[in-house]
C-alpha cells in the first residue's frame, strides 16, 4: 500500500519540478498577500491604539500566523484538477484500474502542494526573523503538539473540500464562479484576512456552525495564547467531526456523480 | 468464452442545445432531453486467444461497447461477462486481468517520462520486480522504443507515444486487452509497426484482444474474424472471407489492353463495366463465371496486354453495406 501511494507521490512531485516558473509565481503571490495585509493594519494603527482589544503588535501577529497557517494549508485551487478530469474524461482512465479515484486524488493534491509547502516554510523563516522582537507566542511544547494536530487536520479539511468543489464538475460544466466565491467566503470566515470577533457578533456565531472558523482562527488563537489548551481540544475535536462528516459527504456526492458521468459517457 | 453479451444496450442522455442567443437564455429554463441509443441489444461471444475486429462507422457504438466492458459505463440493460466477471462493477480482481488502450485518450503522464508511468502502474495492477523487468524488457524488444523512455512524454511522436501507451497497458499481462482506434492519426509505418505488433503479441501470449476500429487495413491485416455495428446494432459477426462472399458475389476483373484498346460495345457483353477507358477497364462479374469469361475474353481477339482475377475491396463490400443499413 505505501509502495503504491509514494509511487503516485513522488510521481506528482516529480511533476510541480518540470514546474519551476510556477513555483515561483506562487511564491511571490503568496509574500503579497501578507505584504497587503501588513500594509493595511499598519495604515489603520496610525490613528488608532487598539482595535477590538487587539493592539498593533497583536494585530500584526495575529495576521502574520494566519497567512502562515492558511498558506502551510491550502490546496492551491485543487479543485480544477478534479474538475478537469471529469470535464476531458481522464477519470475514465483511473476507473478501469484498481486503484480507487478519491485516494489516489488525496495523494496527488497532498504530493502536488508538497514543494510549495517548503517554500512557505522558508518564506515563513524570513518572515519571523523579520519581525522577532513584535512577536507574542507560546512556546509550550504541548500547545505546539496540539496546533500541529489542527493544522494536519485544517489541511485535510481543506482537501476534501477542494475534492467536493472539483465533483460539481459532474453537473456543472464551470466551476470557476463557485470556486471564487467559496475561496474568498472561506478564507473570510476562517479569520484568515482578520480575527473573526471583528465581525457583527450574529456572523461570529454563524460561523461556528461552519468548518472554516476551526481551520485557522481558532489555531491562532491558541499560538498566540488567547484561548486555553482546554478550548483549543474541544476545537479540535470539532475539526475532526468535520472532517469525517465531509468525507461522509464526499462518498455520497461520489456515487451520484459517477452516475451522471456514466450517462453522458465521455 | 471469455467474454459473453447478451442483449446489452446504452442510452445516452444529453441537452438539446440550439444555436443563437435568444435559445441560449431560454435554454436557462427549459432544456429538451434527447436520447442517444448508441448500443441496442447486442449479442456476441468471444473465445480465449481471439483476436476480434469491431468495425464500424463514427458513432457506431464501438467506443460505447469497448467502455461497458471496461466498466467505465454502466449499461442501460442487458448483461456482459468477461472473465467471468460482470465489468461495471469494477472488482480489482477483474481489473487486474483486463487492459484498454485508447487511441485518443492518454494514460501515460504527459510532463514525466513514460518509464515513470510504467513505474506507477507496477504499483498499481502488483506487478512484482521480476514480472515487471520481463515484462518490459519484452514489451520494448517488441516495439523498439529504448531511447524513448526517458524522454518526457508530451516531447515523443505520435506513433511514439502510442507504443508507450501499450506497454504501460500490458506490464501486467492482462489476459483481456481492449483496443479503442489504436491506430488512429498515426503514419503508415507507425500503423504497419502497431499491427505487427498486436498480431505478434496475440500469437505468442494468446491474449484475447477486441480492437475497434474504422480503417479496414486494420481488420484486414489483424482479425480472422470481425464484428461490424452500425448504428448500435450487430449487423455481420463472422469471418472476413465469407463477408466478402455473402455481401459481394461478384469478382472484379481488371484488363488491360494494347494498342489503340478496345470500344465499349466489345467488352459490354461480358460482366457490368465499372470503369472505362480504351486501354483499361474494370469488369464486375458473377463469381462463379469469373473465370469463364476471363477465358473467354483472353481467346478473344481483343488485344488483352494483362488480365487481373480480383477480389471487391473489403472497403467497398462495407461501405456497400453502411450505405444499405442507413437506407433501410
Amino acid at each position: 500500500m505505501i509502495k503504491r501511494y509514494s509511487a503516485i507521490m513522488k510521481n506528482e512531485i516529480q511533476r510541480q519540478f518540470t514546474y519551476r516558473a510556477n513555483i515561483v509565481a506562487y511564491a511571490v503571490g503568496n509574500i503579497a498577500e501578507l505584504v497587503a495585509l501588513t500594509v493595511i493594519w499598519t495604515i489603520v494603527y496610525r490613528s488608532i491604539d487598539s482595535v477590538h482589544g487587539y493592539t498593533s503588535n497583536e494585530m500584526i501577529g495575529y495576521v502574520i500566523f494566519a497567512w502562515f497557517f492558511s498558506f502551510l494549508t491550502t490546496t492551491y485551487a485543487f479543485e480544477h484538477n478534479i474538475a478537469r478530469d471529469i470535464h476531458l474524461g481522464t477519470l475514465s482512465n483511473l476507473l478501469l484500474k484498481p486503484q480507487s479515484y478519491i485516494r489516489y486524488v488525496a495523494a496527488v493534491g497532498t504530493a502536488r502542494i508538497s514543494v510549495a509547502f517548503c517554500i512557505v516554510l522558508i518564506q515563513g523563516a524570513i518572515v519571523f526573523s523579520f519581525f522577532k522582537g513584535s512577536l507574542i507566542f507560546s512556546s509550550e511544547v504541548s500547545t505546539i503538539l496540539l496546533l500541529l494536530t489542527m493544522l494536519v487536520i485544517t489541511y485535510f479539511i481543506n482537501l476534501f473540500l477542494s475534492i467536493l468543489i472539483g465533483f460539481i464538475a459532474f453537473w456543472a460544466t464551470e466551476i470557476d464562479g463557485i470556486y471564487q466565491s467559496l475561496k474568498v467566503f472561506s478564507k473570510f470566515m476562517s479569520g484568515t484576512f482578520f480575527p473573526i470577533v471583528l465581525l457583527p457578533a450574529f456572523l461570529v456565531k454563524a460561523s461556528y456552525f461552519l468548518p472554516f472558523i476551526y481551520t485557522i482562527y481558532i489555531p491562532v488563537q491558541l499560538y498566540l495564547g488567547k484561548i486555553s489548551f482546554a478550548e483549543g481540544l474541544r476545537g479540535l475535536a470539532i475539526e475532526i467531526l468535520w472532517l469525517v462528516v465531509l468525507y461522509g459527504i464526499i462518498k455520497v456526492v461520489w456515487r451520484f456523480g459517477l452516475k451522471k458521468y456514466e450517462s453522458v459517457g465521455i | 468464452m471469455i467474454i459473453q453479451v447478451k442483449n446489452l444496450s446504452k442510452t445516452y442522455e444529453y441537452y438539446k442545445k440550439q444555436p443563437g442567443l435568444w435559445a441560449s437564455v431560454k435554454g436557462l429554463f427549459h432544456r429538451e432531453k434527447l436520447f442517444k441509443e448508441a448500443v441496442r441489444e447486442i449479442n456476441f461471444e468471444i473465445k480465449e486467444g481471439e483476436l476480434v475486429g469491431f468495425l464500424g462507422p463514427n458513432g457506431a457504438g464501438k467506443t460505447t461497447t469497448l467502455k461497458m466492458l471496461s466498466g467505465i459505463l454502466y449499461p442501460t440493460s442487458g448483461e456482459a461477462k468477461v472473465l467471468g466477471h460482470i465489468p461495471w462493477k469494477r472488482e480489482p480482481k477483474y481489473q487486474k486481468q483486463f487492459a484498454l488502450v485508447m487511441g485518443q485518450k492518454n494514460q501515460l503522464w504527459w510532463d514525466l517520462p513514460a518509464m515513470e508511468s510504467f513505474i506507477l502502474n507496477k504499483e498499481i495492477y502488483e506487478v512484482s520486480d521480476a514480472d515487471f523487468k520481463k515484462n518490459l524488457n519484452e514489451l520494448v524488444e517488441l516495439l523498439d522504443i529504448k531511447d524513448v523512455l526517458d524522454v518526457q512524454v508530451r516531447k515523443l511522436s505520435l506513433g511514439q507515444r502510442m507504443k508507450c501507451e501499450l506497454v504501460a497497458a500490458l506490464l501486467h499481462k492482462p489476459k483481456v486487452l481492449f483496443l479503442d482506434e489504436p491506430t488512429i492519426g498515426l503514419d503508415v509505418v507507425a500503423q504497419k509497426n502497431i499491427r505487427d505488433f498486436i498480431k505478434e503479441y496475440n500469437r505468442k501470449n494468446k491474449t484475447t484482444i477486441l480492437l475497434t476500429s474504422h480503417y479496414m487495413e486494420d481488420v484486414k491485416e489483424l482479425c480472422e474474424r470481425v464484428i461490424i455495428i452500425d448504428e448500435g446494432r450487430i449487423i455481420y459477426d463472422g469471418n472476413l472471407g465469407s463477408l466478402i462472399e455473402k455481401y459481394a458475389p461478384y469478382k472484379v476483373l481488371k484488363i488491360s489492353f494494347e494498342g489503340e484498346g478496345v470500344k465499349k460495345e466489345d467488352v459490354e457483353k461480358y460482366g457490368n463495366v465499372t470503369d472505362f477507358q480504351p486501354s483499361r477497364i474494370t469488369l464486375q462479374v458473377d463469381r462463379e463465371k469469373a473465370k469463364d469469361v476471363a477465358r473467354e475474353i483472353l481467346s478473344s481477339d481483343l488485344p488483352v496486354d494483362d488480365i487481373l482475377i480480383d477480389e471487391v475491396e473489403i472497403s467497398d463490400v462495407v461501405r456497400k453495406i453502411f450505405s444499405n443499413n442507413a437506407k433501410k
